[in-house]
């Protein structure tokens, strides 16, 4: 699985990486990340997901060979 | 730009730009947003500040996650117009590096009356500040950054997906 991540996420890890584990889900994928990096686990909480252009939810069943954008709160203000 | 089905037809040749890694041209994007059954425009440009939380900026970098964002303000956009009945609704934010004084998103709304492109401005530059994924680097006068500010609606709401406004 390819993963896209933005803005802060970068401080933590590459901006695209292989994802070799599996996951099934948004909070699969919450979970295994947190446990490669354990600092980004607070930011990871207020994140959305999206594959191919379309947000998703927990509800989505991720494949091995998505690509999942990881998306943190926006600018706001 | 997106104007409503009553719209001039001209527009409709040139397809919408919601991100831009180039300035904003303030003026140009005025200049083609009148329209004659507008009788208010509300025109708001979100600029570049020197200081933030007591900190001296330097200058903002944006980045955004381009198709995304461009698909979330054109349907933000889409519906100011149907809830207020906007003859014309703009908006653009800018990416890269934004020095001070410049503008990082404008957004424009012109209906028959002010009261309604008053309102539908604020809620599609609420919308974008909250919910387009676009994020803000703050580069300080000091040589630091900080990717922050950021939407913590969630902290109110519970929701990721409800913001302040949506109460």
């Amino acid at each position: 699985m390819k993963i896209h991540v933005y803005a802060a996420l970068k401080e933590h890890f590459d901006p695209e990486f292989e994802l070799k584990e599996t996951v099934h889900n948004t909070d699969e994928l919450k979970a295994c990340l947190q446990e490669i990096n354990a600092d980004a686990a607070e930011l990871l909480k207020s994140c959305r997901f999206a594959v191919e252009e379309g947000f998703i939810d927990n509800a989505y069943k991720l494949k091995d060979n998505d690509t999942v954008v990881i998306i943190p709160p926006s600018s706001g203000g | 730009m997106i104007r409503s089905s009553s719209s001039l037809p001209a527009a409709a040749d040139k397809p919408a730009v919601f991100i831009s890694p180039d300035p904003l041209d303030i003026a140009a994007l005025l200049k083609e947003a009148h329209h004659p059954g507008a009788g208010g425009l509300v025109l708001f440009s979100g600029e570049v500040r020197d200081n933030n939380r007591g900190r001296a900026v330097a200058h903002l970098e944006y980045e955004a996650h381009e198709a995304l964002a461009s698909q979330l303000i054109e349907e933000i956009l889409k519906a100011a117009i149907e809830k207020w009945g906007l003859q014309i609704a703009v908006a653009c934010h800018r990416t890269g590096k934004v020095a001070i004084g410049e503008t990082a998103v404008v957004v424009i709304t012109a209906s028959a009356h002010r009261s309604e492109a008053y309102a539908a401005n604020k809620y599609i530059i609420d919308r974008i500040k909250h919910e387009a994924p676009i994020w803000k680097c703050e580069y300080y006068i000091d040589g630091s950054h900080e990717w922050g500010n950021n939407c913590n609606c969630q902290a109110i709401t519970g929701d990721l997906t409800k913001h302040i406004y949506d109460a």
